[in-house]
């Protein structure tokens, strides 16, 4: 649950950073983003960031859920502000987790 | 300072992050260490088997207090955990003040001394992290709480200051001097400011009583007894009767915790007055169990062991304090959070670090636009290496020397720490004798060499090293040598990135003033 979380965290952070020029050039080379899409991936990172809090709050409760957060948040926005630079694709790829990540989840519930 | 507001900040956050940032840089790198304090002390043990805590643990304390200091006024007794495997044991010498204290670290097996060379281990680096050494601890305590007091001026001051927040949030841009060094400043503190913020502020909250003294003492002129029972519901202290009587056993009493608190275990035993009519023995559930540090205890009366006093949780403004208490020392934190804890740590020590050389930086190219460096500049650049390539080395000095001195030696934990703090007086020495990027590169060099060595000294001098360790499933000595070969892994990357640096055109062409990053650093399309 608490990977889930961060796996969500960090396609949050992802999504946020394709609605910056600046690193959706790093990514596709070009600073132009057509208005629509930045709106929807800004929104789209806020959602994925509230769903990750979500995740670790359900995993360890309201206070500990918290800071699991705070501390997931940090873990997975620098990682990516060093991918940005170094590895811009492998930080775009890397965004799919929550797919592998929530189907782990699923198939140990299961 | 007449430029607005945002710029007179972009002052104080430079002053006030200079001044302290070599004492800030050691209390968070050392900090960082004290989440792994009962993991040090076990690597630094090697004696030690791996033991589980047992239900008679308490028990056994005792007795071994009742022999080694029946006269004593207080007892302080750490049970062992998953993490600690000893029994850590505190004690008040008798005497008509009696203000000073002693200590042991016991095996719960046998309650005789561990059969273990004499060693601080991870306790150095957790008491030097906010009483530093050599100057006496509450001196040491004042001066780590002024630099806490500036470092929250610097983080509030550098959150104003950074204009760009959001726009930089995920912007790291290498090869650009003194611009790259802006950005990985930005990214260490922005990326784990809560946890800057949290860990500065707590820290503070810690020594509130200390720092701050003035409404306790006011509201309760009697003394903090009074204060400390109505706070944090702890019994008030009873005085002696001055008629002996044995204590009653303990085991029974820790059955009874255990009950009230739904299975909760009891972390640490108190003893007050033993051996006397009206001692009392206090049970106060275990600091992994809660984010709150307001421990839950149980107060019974020594002779008959009834309860006296359950205290549970505290009043709401001493249940604050608790959490952040607790949030500051993350003893409740399991290896994961423990893993983000420390991931953070070392974010705010880079962060210390990157605004220490960024400055060095920026007044150096201020010197050479006008033909002179100054002392200062130089005394700047001087301690940095010092301080931040230094450390490291001298914590590495300080491991070498727990598997190097004789066993036997006198004041052999004493002299471990000075092995420790000679070791970074010559990380100090040195840099005036190598120019420029020369000393960062050795020291760094040297640090990476003696952290990479220590897994082999280990294999020389012990029996427990990676090759035993690995097939006994001894996770944590195997881990924490794995761990010495990372923390050489990434000194030795810092030596070679310096060494291979060639300061290029861009680090000299960066507009001047810190206050307006991005205006002319955006690359034009």
């Amino acid at each position: 649950m608490i990977g889930l979380g961060a796996a969500l965290a960090y396609a949050g952070f992802v999504a946020m950073c394709l609605a910056m020029e600046r690193h959706h050039e790093q990514v596709f080379r070009t600073r132009a983003i057509p208005p629509r899409r930045r709106r929807l991936l800004a929104a789209l990172g806020w959602l994925l960031l509230a769903a990750s809090a979500l995740a670790t709050v359900a995993a360890s409760g309201w206070g500990l859920g918290l800071v699991l957060w705070a501390g997931v948040l940090t873990a997975t926005a620098i990682p990516l502000s060093i991918l940005l630079t170094y590895a811009p694709r492998v930080a775009l790829v890397l965004a799919a987790a929550p797919l592998p990540a929530g189907l782990a989840l699923l198939l140990s519930v299961s | 300072m007449k430029d607005g507001f945002r710029q007179s900040m972009a002052w104080l956050h430079r002053w006030a992050g200079l001044l302290v940032g070599w004492v800030l840089f050691a209390v968070f790198l050392t900090g960082t260490a004290a989440y792994l304090r009962p993991e040090i002390s076990y690597w630094m043990r090697p004696e030690l088997a791996l033991s589980r805590p047992g239900p008679a643990d308490a028990e056994v304390a005792v007795q071994a207090m009742q022999a080694m200091a029946p006269n004593s006024p207080s007892w302080f007794i750490n049970l062992p955990d998953e993490r600690d495997t000893t029994l850590r044991v505190f004690w008040r010498e008798p005497g008509p003040r009696g203000r000073g204290f002693r200590e042991a670290v016991l095996d719960p097996a046998t309650g005789h001394p561990v059969e273990a060379r004499e060693t601080l281990g991870g306790e150095f680096f957790y008491r030097f992290h906010f009483q530093l050494h050599y100057v006496g601890v509450l001196w040491g305590r004042w001066i780590v709480s002024i630099c806490a007091m500036f470092m929250l001026v610097a983080i509030v001051s550098g959150i104003i200051t950074h204009r760009r927040i959001f726009a930089d949030f995920f912007t790291f841009r290498p090869g650009k001097g003194q611009r790259s060094w802006l950005d990985g400043h930005n990214i260490c503190a922005v990326l784990a400011l809560p946890y800057h913020l949290m860990i500065t502020y707590t820290g503070l909250v810690l020594f509130m009583l200390m720092v701050m003294p003035w409404g306790v003492d006011r509201a309760y002129p009697g003394g903090r007894a009074a204060f400390n029972a109505e706070a944090f519901g702890s019994a008030p202290p009873r005085a002696r009767a001055g008629s002996a009587a044995s204590l009653t056993p303990v085991l029974p009493l820790v059955q009874e915790a255990q009950r009230r608190w739904g299975g909760g275990r009891v972390g640490r035993v108190v003893v007050a007055n033993p051996g006397d009519a009206n001692a009392t023995i206090q049970l106060v559930r275990a600091d992994s169990e809660r984010i709150s540090y307001n421990p839950q205890s149980l107060t019974f009366d020594g002779p008959t062991g009834a309860l006296l006093q359950d205290s549970g949780e505290g009043l709401p403004a001493a249940e604050v304090r608790g959490w952040m208490y607790g949030l500051h020392i993350g003893r409740f934190a399991g290896p994961l959070l423990r893993a983000l804890f420390i991931l953070s740590g070392l974010a705010g020590t880079a962060m210390v670090a990157t605004g220490c050389v960024l400055w060095a930086t920026k007044t150096r190219q201020q010197a050479a636009r006008q033909g002179r460096v100054g002392f200062g500049t130089r005394l700047v650049e001087h301690l940095n290496v010092a301080a931040i390539a230094g450390l490291p080395l001298a914590m590495a000095a300080f491991f070498w020397a727990n598997r190097l001195l004789p066993t036997g030696m006198p004041q052999r934990a004493d002299w471990e720490v000075h092995v420790f703090f000679a070791a970074w007086v010559l990380c100090l020495l040195h840099p005036l004798f190598r120019r420029g990027r020369q000393a960062w590169v050795e020291q760094f060099a040297a640090g990476a060499l003696a952290f990479a060595l220590l897994p082999l000294l280990n294999a020389l001098v012990t029996r427990r090293h990676l090759l035993t360790t690995l097939s006994e499933g001894d996770h944590v000595r195997a881990a924490f040598d794995l761990g010495l070969l990372g923390c050489a892994l990434l000194l030795g990357a810092l030596a070679w990135k310096v060494a291979r640096h060639r300061p290029t055109p861009a680090s000299i062409r960066v507009p001047a003033a810190i206050p307006r990053p991005g205006r002319s650093a955006e690359p034009a399309r």
